[in-house]
């Protein structure tokens, strides 16, 4: 750690000796551990060291940015110089500020050093518990692995964090096969802070397993109709958070004033029971950051609060430009509060709609509309589910969606970094063959 | 040029273990303006080494950022190492891989670098032009980014190579809005291989292309929702090329097959109308250079082209050297690596239908109520063949003639269904290149096709 605040306090008053108004720098260094099983069968083991560097300067209220992973004198000179080159031939922009106080803090969390053997023992357990649980589950491909870093940040304004992280990751994509059937493929993934159990007991990960396999009696839906989806929370994700965070609180749709939401912040946006925040500094998020790519330290917020937008998730240059407030943290670990009623009683008020685990649709429109196929779906008839479902298109407004909530469940996905339910909602077409 | 630093370290190849190390040089170069806002302008430069090591059937593989001899050193032994772990506690009892015998191949491609400043003034200088000539737009952005990768690869067995692969592009996005205010939105993008200052000389040879994509996002705006259902449609060649790689090229890659992709049931049968063939270009289509060239793989292969569908038939896949020996077929260079710390993966180079015979407005005037679809801002295939394209850009067809503009939809099918309703296969190649293919790590890949005629859902509202 010394040596990286060495050089990173080398390339911050080189920086400034070159005439930049602010600089802040981060330097880093990893270690990453990974196995590797392909076709159910293991096929690779990596080590990986990286290290990297990278500078933003302003300058007359211009802005410029560099990064390159070689290190030495004449490296952070070359750095400096091609940071403040691109930083001039910008133009200038009264919106770029740097503004954090003066603040000195190191972090130590999540799982910093790795056990390899365990690792691999995991890795290994998890193979074998699928292949004994769920005969019929063909790993497509399995990456576990170990990453740990150290990393300066400091700019030149006083700030200064050191952070010393690592996590455990298990990234599974598979799919179900008997004979001449075989279903879609599915993924999923965990990240831990430690081995302490079968891996195969974390998140969802043992449940839709056994969901993927049942997928092999998939049969067409019929006809086309107006229903309730209910989303686990990867389909949850993909279809409705996605949409509402990139096109409706984000920095582009706010900056460009695309952006449905633009006037609505503390107005309703959603059903009173909706809330969605970004934590990093819960304690299930295996590795939130703790400040901000403007050298903020983070804090949690909420996007969303009882239904009504709480806040626009914007960098402080977003803010400046639209007269809105920065988001504390960079977005991430989201969290969507949980309801009062499980899923299979969500599932036993809904008379016809279907189940979903995974979305693979377009890109969003700015309005919400979206539409795709459901992807490892099943059918829900008079309360129960019935009968899973070979690809079956559905679209709608996710606009529309957040305000025709029919319930989320009080069950949902911990994976180290989102805390998610499952949520089901109505107006949505939903067409078969 | 590279400097070569490796030559002095494949003294420390292990005998008997086949051994691949490779130096690496990549860089991007980036300026986004959004309505006329400088909101990105950054650079990043990122080298170093990597080794694998093959023992028994199972790959040890190590990185280090650094290009250097001694970090060379380094990441063969850790590679070394990982390979006898994983071959002591998952023997996998596999033969050595299959020799190809030694050769080497340097490139001439000298990978220029333009000031940060010549980024900037393009893409200052093309959106005041699009400020000016777009009024009714709400919202643009238009970036210029180039992004290069400069290789130098040792390999105990087949060739020693000096890649270089530059590629750069404008993008250009624009926003606009339908008759009730809701936004919608249109992409493209310009360019291909080559450094920046090579590809864009003046931003002047980008206005008429402006102009017509202006005109394009007007239509769109005024334009009504595709009726969903089954529709006979003509797919426009960047579509053909969407489809092509998505849901036909990665089903056919062999690491897939291997974990039961559909395709593996299928080598040897008919999955596709006769007028269909389908191949993986290495570095030369149809009499031209390919839009992103591979001539020697990160294995160390020779690349040549594959051939996957020939006459509607699935007659092969593609393969790193390990997956060839498995199912007994001849690697062709499609064993890929993106950045110094990844691994080779199978990947795609320039993948594409042959051009038929059929002209575009023959195509057209064949059909009596259907869609001519033309431009896809994204697409998803499954392993089974299942796919899911959005459609950025169409137009209704009625009694044979172009009608109102399509706001976006969706097609999906599965593939080796919907290629045997082809009947009708253009006779011009349209290509794109400037995306990236996401698996595991990212990619970049040459696709396209001619125009078919075919049997389509569509996704409607």
């Amino acid at each position: 750690m010394t040596e990286l605040c060495k050089y990173a306090d080398k390339v911050l008053k080189e920086a400034l000796k070159l005439g930049a108004d602010y600089a802040q720098v981060t330097v880093s260094e990893s270690e990453k551990k990974e196995f590797n099983v392909d076709g159910g069968s293991f096929s690779l083991m990596r080590t990986l060291f990286n290290r990297g560097v990278s500078l933003t300067v302003l300058k007359d209220k211009r802005k410029g940015s560099v990064s390159m992973n070689r290190f030495g004198d004449a490296e952070a000179a070359n750095l400096v110089k091609d940071a403040m080159d691109a930083c001039l031939s910008g133009q200038p922009d009264e919106a770029w500020e740097y503004c954090a106080e003066p603040c000195e803090e190191e972090f130590e969390y999540g799982a910093p050093e790795c056990d390899t053997d365990k690792l691999f023992m995991r890795t290994r357990e998890l193979l074998n518990d699928i292949g004994e649980r769920y005969p019929k589950i063909l790993m497509e491909q399995m990456i576990t692995d170990h990453t740990a870093a150290k990393v300066v940040y400091l700019n030149s304004n006083g700030v200064c964090y050191k952070t010393h992280n690592g996590a455990y990751g298990f990234m599974l994509m598979y799919s179900a096969h008997d004979g001449d059937r075989g279903t879609s493929f599915f993924y999923n993934g965990v990240s831990t802070k430690t081995l302490d159990r079968p891996v195969i007991e974390e998140a969802l990960l043992d449940k839709e397993l056994s969901q993927i396999q049942a997928q092999l009696d998939a049969s067409p839906l019929e006809g086309k109709f107006m229903g309730t989806v209910v989303l686990a929370p990867g389909a949850l994700t993909e279809i409705v958070l996605q949409t509402a965070l990139y096109n409706f609180v984000s920095d582009g749709s706010l900056i460009d004033g695309t952006s449905i939401w633009k006037d609505k912040l503390g107005q309703k946006v959603a059903d009173d029971r909706i809330s969605l925040s970004f934590e990093p500094l819960n304690d299930k998020m295996v590795s939130g950051s703790r400040y901000t790519s403007e050298g903020f330290k983070a804090e949690n917020y909420d996007v969303i609060r009882d239904g009504r937008l709480n806040s626009f998730c914007l960098s402080h240059y977003a803010a400046n430009k639209t007269g809105n407030r920065p988001a504390p943290n960079d977005s991430g670990c989201l969290v969507m509060k949980t309801g009062d009623k499980t899923l299979n009683e969500i599932i036993a008020g809904i008379d016809k709609g279907i189940y979903v685990m995974r979305f693979s649709g377009g890109q969003p429109a700015p309005s919400g509309e979206f539409s795709g196929v459901a992807k490892n779906s099943f059918l829900i008839e008079n309360g129960r589910i019935t009968r899973p479902l070979t690809e079956t298109m559905i679209s709608g407004n996710v606009a529309n969606m957040l305000n025709d909530l029919v319930g989320i469940s009080s069950e949902a996905s911990v994976d180290g970094s989102s805390v998610l339910p499952y949520a089901a909602f109505g107006g949505v077409t939903i067409s078969g063959k | 040029m590279l400097k070569d630093e490796l030559r002095s370290c494949t003294g420390g190849f292990e005998k008997g273990l086949h051994t691949e190390l490779r130096g690496q040089v990549s860089r991007s170069r980036s300026a986004a303006l959004l309505n006329g806002n400088l909101i990105s302008n950054s650079r990043t430069d990122v080298s170093g080494v990597s080794a694998r090591v093959y023992k028994g059937g199972v790959y040890g593989f190590s990185s280090m950022a650094e290009y250097s001899s001694q970090a060379a050193d380094k990441v063969l032994k850790a590679a070394h190492d990982n390979a006898v772990f994983m071959d002591t506690h998952v023997p996998a009892g596999k033969p050595d891989i299959k020799p190809l015998g030694k050769g080497e191949y340097v490139t001439d491609v000298n990978i220029t670098d333009a000031p940060q400043k010549t980024y900037i003034d393009f893409a200052r200088q093309l959106d005041d032009y699009v400020a000016k000539a777009c009024p009714k737009l709400i919202s643009r952005r238009i970036m210029a980014v180039e992004d290069s990768v400069e290789k130098l690869l040792k390999v105990s067995d087949g060739t020693d190579a000096h890649t270089a692969l530059p590629r750069s592009y404008v993008y250009a996005m624009f926003t606009a809005a339908t008759p009730s205010g809701q936004p919608v939105e249109l992409f493209k993008a310009f360019g291909g291989e080559g450094t920046f200052d090579v590809n864009f000389a003046d931003p002047a040879e980008l206005y008429a292309d402006i102009d017509k994509l202006y005109q394009s996002i007007l239509q769109k705006a005024d334009g009504v929702y595709a009726d969903a259902g089954m529709k006979t449609v003509v797919l426009g060649g960047m579509m053909t090329g969407m489809l092509s790689h998505e849901a036909v090229g990665h089903t056919v890659e062999a690491d897939l097959v291997m974990g039961g992709s559909v395709a593996g049931k299928m080598l040897g049968k008919q999955v596709a109308s006769p007028l269909v063939t389908l191949s993986d270009f290495a570095y030369e289509a149809f009499g031209k250079r390919a839009p992103l060239p591979v001539f020697v793989d990160d294995e160390g292969t020779k690349a040549g082209d594959v051939t996957l569908i020939r006459d509607g038939m699935l007659v092969g896949y593609m393969n790193s050297r390990q997956t060839a020996d498995h199912f007994n077929m001849a690697p062709a260079g499609n064993a890929r690596a993106w950045s110094f710390s990844d691994e080779p993966l199978i990947r795609m180079r320039n993948t594409a239908v042959h051009p038929g015979t059929s002209r575009l407005e023959d195509m057209i005037a064949s059909i009596d109520d259907g869609y001519y679809l033309i431009d896809s801002g994204n697409g998803q295939a499954d392993t089974t063949g299942e796919f899911m394209f959005g459609v950025t850009m169409g137009y209704e067809i009625k009694n044979g003639k172009l009608g109102r503009a399509l706001l976006d939809t969706t097609i999906s099918g599965v593939a080796f269904e919907m290629l045997k309703t082809v009947d009708m296969v253009g006779d011009t190649v349209t290509w794109s290149s400037s995306g990236y293919c996401g698996k595991k790590q990212p990619m970049p890949v040459g696709m396209g096709g001619p125009a078919l005629r075919c049997k389509v859902m569509i996704g409607g509202r």
